[in-house]
């Protein structure tokens, strides 16, 4: 996330006093909310609707209604389904379905298997390529080729879209201050949105499918291309730009030698990004009928086991790892700009066309013989995985219940029911106010001015009651992941060691999609709010710990030798310089937190956390309900604009400099 | 200077940062200081007023602190910054009115400029860097190779034509701004302290060579330094920038021999005068008590230089010039140069 | 030379991208090794999943005979009802084997976008059970009228001070809420998400005897299982779906099959069984029974096809 600056004000006396003032208004919300409880709460019964949901189910009716001869689709939304269908359908006819009259794909197994091995070969070298087969591979051993294959489909069908999209785009917001200005908004929106919400609104106008799957994917993944390309060519130094001119260069010739090649390193890592981004929505787009792995997780969620969901999340891993390191393989191949040598180059000559003949025999073999074509069913470990961690959580749940138990006990009693009696059992308007009052106090008059609109606007839909679950249970599971967070991040900051022990636990925890948290935490904790925060804490957790980590490793040497040479102990030197120092790092670290959190609290809506994210669920398969399911979506994204806001603003006035 | 006798010709530049810049040339404000004028109008005059003319062949070097305005200047002069009023002729033409496609044209083929930090392409071989403006001119590559390599042999960089920026060091970095600033064989090059990113001692080598450069090539150089020591070195005159405004403008010992201000008598204080002062310049009418030896020496001579033959001739030497004594000077006058005594 | 470099790659891909033409001749080698399948006349479908296992069993049967005559077909995993006419309007899902919807389609429908197909021979019962345990020990209970009586039992940290009544997925068909606002009940509607955990939840109550009132259904091989009793709620008229509230209990009701107009138009073998199908709440049993112990769906069905033909026959008339 970037951070913007603000105009900023912090003098010390001021600070002190916010600390009393903020404790004061604290006790006597509490207070308040004791005495006016269950008073004016704007409750509304799931099934029924507010006036302003009413409305919205009107309006998507109406939307429904001109979907045969509406003159909007007809010659806007149907054609662009339908390229984008036909699209996904053929990269899906390259590795996954059967295309035309075959009963195979274009590529069997193993060719799908050479033509990755060739590729990251020919963007990387011989060992990244060795471990992609080996990874591919390994999806066909779990017995989930041909969804894994889907997934892989589908992620690039949409990455390549996002790409023609967000590259050009990238590159004119790179060149003009203006297009910037206005795109900047947009992509910030874009990274706070929780995925769940934009799936219903675009299934309205895309229906149900892969091509609404891949519009959704694109939505998400594009911001991300659009950012990284144009701040690659923002971030071409000025000096050889400047001499270009000066030497007489149209603009399109400074483009094009000069500022796209001296970009390529950072416009690549957007294609890395591009790529994680979409291959993340591959499991939550299966709500809107995209193929692939998304299925078995989603059907092991809803109806089967912790087993199939965890091999599936595997998978979804597996995938993820080969994707990430053969692309950031092609970006540190770029590390210079100087070649290797002649015979280095020869060798890898000789290489490439070896890889080639190989990836051609491949490709020939998968389309001449079943073994070759087909994934043989023998390869197959999927069963011993899905029973060793199916027993693991089962022995979890038998023998450790006391501490599942009382866990998720104390967490609801102690935290998330007086915590929610105060924010959603009291009157609409003491919360408004309060935490409006808030963050007059933490973020400044712009962010109370913020706050207040936000919440008015939520008030107006009339899902008051069910934002208000949702931002409590999105505050409890944000102040358990900083608690943990921050340790494990202190820890790692100061050891270098722990760092590389823990980096790649917090990459995979990164990349697994959260509906497989889901899935063990259901089975540990039931149906119930907490599992939902269990879940948002377990996904935001490595985020958490990889700024908080940075953020202590960036504290500048010399203040801690200073504080050393004073005779500071461990502990002093932990909370009175390193966590100070590290404060932007922390505030930043809780922005995505809660960004992280509230997305996964949202897909809570499926384990009985109820809230938005069941609005929105709902929404989806009652159709009296769609329009509450709409504006419910929009509510989450208030009420994340709301939360990144109040952050960002105490981001910027924390990073004052200090007198 | 008449304009045809002149390289180029800047007339009352003015380049104002801020809201409605073309407001302040001119106003009142204008000749505010920098600080007031920011907190008055929110504007901040980068460059104030400058007129000055080159000489074809001459080098002509712009020099101050940083914040002083030189850089702004020196890309107000090829329109890298628009200025916001003025005029800049050169060979005639006011560059300042002319079209982007015609502007782009002269940056192609009549003026080029060397950075600060070298501004190569990293990605580019040597040769092709050289070569780039003649690339986006159009030309083919044999030819603009051919090019290349001519002033590859020119400045030095024999059998680093296929090596990439980033295998060279510093120095042989700017050995191929240079080049490359030299490919077009420009009227007029722009060097925008060319040697600051440099070690002393390569930057030492590096001046040596524009010199030598000047030498055989007689390009007309507008030179930007903060470096009066080589402002001295390589400046036909200098111009004195502060603040935005030229503050003394002439060559290098009347610069030293008659600060301006007190603002360049600590510019110059701590040069060495004998290794710029001319005898020139202590010349003195013969005292009564003294008899000239008879021996003399030419006024243009560098005081330094003078030492030897002064202190051999056991009085009062003449100093010519134009076949005329102008004047006379003895070991003592040269000795209180030497030991920064007297004032000039 | 990262750009010769990407030349070079350039080149082979191309390279191998040619050969792939030359070699996209030969594929018919795999074909014929592949077609196991007689090679009837039939094209390519998609069947709706649902998240409840009697309906993974009736589809994965239809799926399973489809293939077997030649069709191609694709399964997609979706919530009931609106989500999955969506999906059949936007033409990326041809069958529903089973919905519970209560006519919510008829939009749908007269757009155009599906056809109701007829019953599949399932009646469906939804409803609000107790474990069996409880209705031994209070007698009483199974009536509605008087769980207020018993609404203690069931408080949780989850329901506010009031009895805990754990609804069904947003997924299915639900009106919990409804039901206790038009009964007067003193409980808190929970959500629970999935079918799994209303297992848990019954699996639990049962062996710890704890309290628990929870939606479940049959057809569903679980009810085999672990003994539930059914709560009498007052009936009510099921027929108007637009109902806000005043519904008071789930109807037993015959399950109905939705088609695209493409299924129907087809005239395939497809079509045939779509049509055709038809079987019991103990057929369907008997395969999710299977399913439930771990047995691969597909296998599940093809067993129970095996040892049906005379009813898969019929079918395909």
């Amino acid at each position: 996330m970037s951070v913007r600056t603000e105009p900023i004000i912090a003098i010390t006396p001021k600070r002190i006093s916010r600390r009393w003032i903020l404790g004061g208004l604290l006790l006597s919300w509490i207070v308040l909310a004791q005495f006016l409880r269950g008073k004016a709460t704007l409750e509304l019964d799931n099934p029924d609707n507010s006036p302003f949901t009413t409305w919205a189910g009107e309006v998507a009716d109406s939307i429904r209604d001109n979907r045969t001869d509406g003159a909007a689709f007809k010659f806007f939304f149907n054609p662009i389904r339908e390229f984008i269908d036909g699209f996904v359908t053929l990269s899906r006819e390259l590795i996954a379905i059967p295309s035309g009259s075959s009963s195979i794909p274009v590529l069997g197994w193993l060719g799908v298997i050479s033509v990755i091995g060739f590729v990251v070969y020919a963007v990387s070298n011989i060992r990244m390529a060795t471990a992609a087969v080996a990874l591919t591979f390994a999806c066909g051993a779990l017995g989930l080729w041909t969804d894994s294959m889907d997934t892989l489909a589908m992620t690039f069908a949409a990455v390549i879209l996002s790409l023609a999209i967000g590259i050009p785009v990238g590159i004119w917001a790179g060149l003009s201050d203006r297009v910037l200005k206005a795109v900047t908004p947009i992509l910030d929106l874009a990274q706070i949105l929780p995925t769940l919400v934009y799936l219903a609104p675009l299934a309205l106008f895309f229906l149900i499918g892969p091509a609404s799957a891949t519009i959704a994917t694109m939505v998400y993944s594009i911001p991300i291309a659009v950012r990284l390309t144009a701040f690659g060519i923002r971030g071409v130094p000025t000096s050889p730009v400047e001499a270009s001119i000066s030497m007489g260069t149209t603009k399109r010739q400074l483009l094009q030698k000069v500022q796209l090649p001296m970009s390529s390193r950072t416009i690549i890592m957007g294609v890395n990004q591009t790529v994680m981004a979409a291959l993340s929505f591959v499991v939550i787009a299966a709500l809107i009928g995209a193929p692939g792995l998304g299925k078995p997780v989603i059907d092991a969620l809803i109806i089967r086991n912790v087993g199939e969901g965890f091999v599936a999340g595997i998978a979804v891993v597996l995938i993820a790892i080969m994707l990430d390191r053969s692309t950031s393989a092609a970006i540190s191949s770029q590390d210079t700009f100087v070649p290797p040598s002649d015979a280095d180059r020869k060798r890898r000559r000789i290489g490439l066309a070896i890889a080639g003949i190989l990836a051609i025999v491949g490709i020939v073999l998968s389309r001449q013989l079943a073994w070759a074509a087909f994934f043989p069913k023998q390869i197959d470990i999927s069963k011993q995985i899905a029973s060793a961690s199916d027993s693991s959580v089962k022995w979890v749940t038998e023998n450790m219940e006391f501490l599942t138990a009382g866990l998720s006990k104390a967490v609801t009693v102690g935290v998330l029911n007086p915590l929610e009696s105060v924010l959603a059992n009291s009157p609409w308007y003491l919360t408004v106010v309060m935490i409006t009052l808030m963050s007059l106090i933490l973020g400044g008059i712009r962010s109370a001015i913020v706050s207040a609109t936000l919440l008015g606007a939520i008030v107006a839909t009339g899902l008051w009651y069910d934002t208000m679950i949702t931002f409590t249970q999105t505050i409890v599971a944000t102040l358990l992941t900083m608690v943990v967070g921050v340790i494990a991040g202190v820890w790692i900051g100061r050891n270098a060691r722990a760092e590389r022990a823990l980096r790649p636990i917090l990459d995979a925890g990164q990349t697994l999609p959260a509906f497989v948290y889901l899935i063990p935490m259901l089975g540990f904790f039931g149906p119930s709010r907490f599992t939902a925060i269990a879940t948002g804490i377990v996904y935001s957790i490595p985020i958490v710990v990889k700024i908080v980590g940075q953020g202590i490793r960036d504290v500048p040497v010399n203040m801690i030798e200073a504080a050393t040479s004073t005779g500071s102990t461990k502990w002093q030197l932990i909370t009175k310089v390193q966590l100070p120092a590290a404060k932007k790092s922390l505030l930043l670290a809780t922005n995505q937190g809660l960004i992280f959190v509230l997305a996964v609290v949202v897909i809570g809506g499926f384990v009985g956390a109820g809230g938005l994210g069941y609005l929105v669920l709902l929404g989806s398969s009652k159709p009296e309900l769609q329009g509450k399911g709409l504006v419910a979506g929009f509510c989450i994204l208030l009420l994340g604009v709301m939360i990144d806001r109040i952050a960002q603003y105490m981001v910027a006035r924390n990073s004052a400099p200090k007198h | 200077m008449s304009e045809v006798s002149s390289a180029i010709s800047v007339n009352n530049l003015w380049q104002v940062f801020g809201p409605n810049p073309e407001k302040i040339v001119g106003s009142a404000d204008a000749s505010l200081p920098r600080a007031e004028l920011r907190e008055k109008t929110g504007n901040t005059a980068a460059v104030r007023d400058v007129s000055f003319d080159v000489a074809p062949g001459e080098v002509f070097v712009v020099m101050g602190l940083s914040g002083s305005g030189k850089s702004t200047l020196v890309r107000c002069l090829t329109r890298l910054i628009e200025p916001t009023s003025g005029s800049v002729v050169l060979n005639g033409e006011d560059i300042m009115k002319v079209s982007d496609a015609r502007l782009r044209e002269l940056r192609r083929t009549k003026f080029s400029m060397v950075f600060q930090n070298f501004g190569l392409l990293p990605h580019r071989k040597v040769i092709d860097n050289i070569a780039f403006a003649l690339e986006v001119n159009g030309v083919s590559k044999e030819k603009r190779h051919a090019r290349a390599n001519e002033v590859i042999e020119l400045v030095g960089l024999q059998g680093f034509a296929y090596a990439y920026p980033e295998q060279l060091s510093g120095g042989m970095q700017q050995r191929v701004g240079l080049a490359r600033a030299l490919a077009v064989n420009p009227d007029v090059m722009f060097l925008d302290e060319p040697f600051s990113a440099l070690d002393p001692l390569i930057r030492r080598d590096m001046q040596t060579e524009v010199i030598r450069l000047h030498e055989e090539l007689g390009k007309t150089m507008v030179f930007i330094t903060h470096d009066l020591s080589e402002a001295l070195k390589l400046g036909d005159r200098i111009a004195i920038m502060r603040d935005g405004a030229v503050v003394q403008m002439g060559t290098a010992e009347e610069l030293i021999a008659n600060p301006a201000d007190a603002y360049v008598e600590d510019f110059t204080r701590d040069i060495p005068k004998s290794h710029v002062l001319t005898v020139r310049t202590i010349a003195r009418p013969l005292a009564d008590t003294e008899t000239a030896t008879g021996r003399t020496i030419p006024a243009e001579t560098i005081i330094r230089d003078a030492t030897a033959a002064v202190l051999d001739a056991n009085g009062p030497v003449a100093v010519v010039a134009n076949g005329n004594v102008i004047g006379y000077i003895k070991s003592r006058d040269i000795l209180q140069v030497v030991g920064g005594g007297t004032e000039a | 030379m990262v750009r010769n470099k990407r030349v070079g790659a350039k080149a082979s891909v191309l390279a191998a991208a040619a050969a792939l033409l030359l070699s996209a001749c030969g594929g018919a080698g795999v074909d014929a090794e592949a077609s196991d399948a007689p090679a009837g006349d039939c094209g390519s479908y998609a069947i709706a999943m649902h998240a409840w296992v009697g309906y993974t069993a009736s589809a994965q049967v239809v799926t399973e005979i489809a293939k077997a005559n030649g069709c191609e077909i694709s399964q997609v995993t979706l919530a009931e009802a609106g989500v999955t006419y969506d999906a059949m309007e936007s033409g990326s899902v041809d069958l529903v084997i089973e919905d519970w919807g209560g006519g919510r389609w008829q939009e749908w429908a007269d757009r155009g976008a599906l056809v109701e197909v007829g019953e599949n021979g399932n009646i469906g019962l939804i409803g609000m059970y107790v474990p069996q345990w409880m209705a031994d020990e209070y007698p009483d209970i199974t009536d509605s009228a008087n769980l207020n009586k018993y609404a203690d039992l069931f408080v949780t940290d989850e329901s506010k001070g009031k009895g805990a009544w754990y609804e069904g997925p947003p997924g299915y068909t639900t009106i919990g809420e409804k039901m206790v606002s038009a009964n007067g009940l003193n409980f808190t509607v929970i959500s629970t998400g999935s079918e799994q955990a209303l297992i848990d939840v019954f699996t639990k109550a049962d062996a710890d005897k704890t309290a628990a009132i929870g939606y479940f259904y049959e057809p569903q091989n679980f009810l085999a299982k672990v003994p539930l009793a059914r709560i009498k709620f007052p009936a009510n008229d099921w027929t108007d779906p637009e109902q806000a509230s005043g519904l008071t209990d789930y109807p037993e009701s015959p399950l109905i099959k939705l088609a695209t107009p493409k299924v129907m138009d087809a005239n395939d073998a497809f079509t045939k069984i779509v049509k055709n199908f038809s079987w019991t709440n103990a057929d369907q049993n008997e395969v999710a029974a299977d399913i439930e112990s771990g047995t691969d769906p597909a296998v599940a069905a093809q067993k129970w096809i095996d040892a049906h033909k005379d009813i898969v026959d019929g079918w395909l008339k």
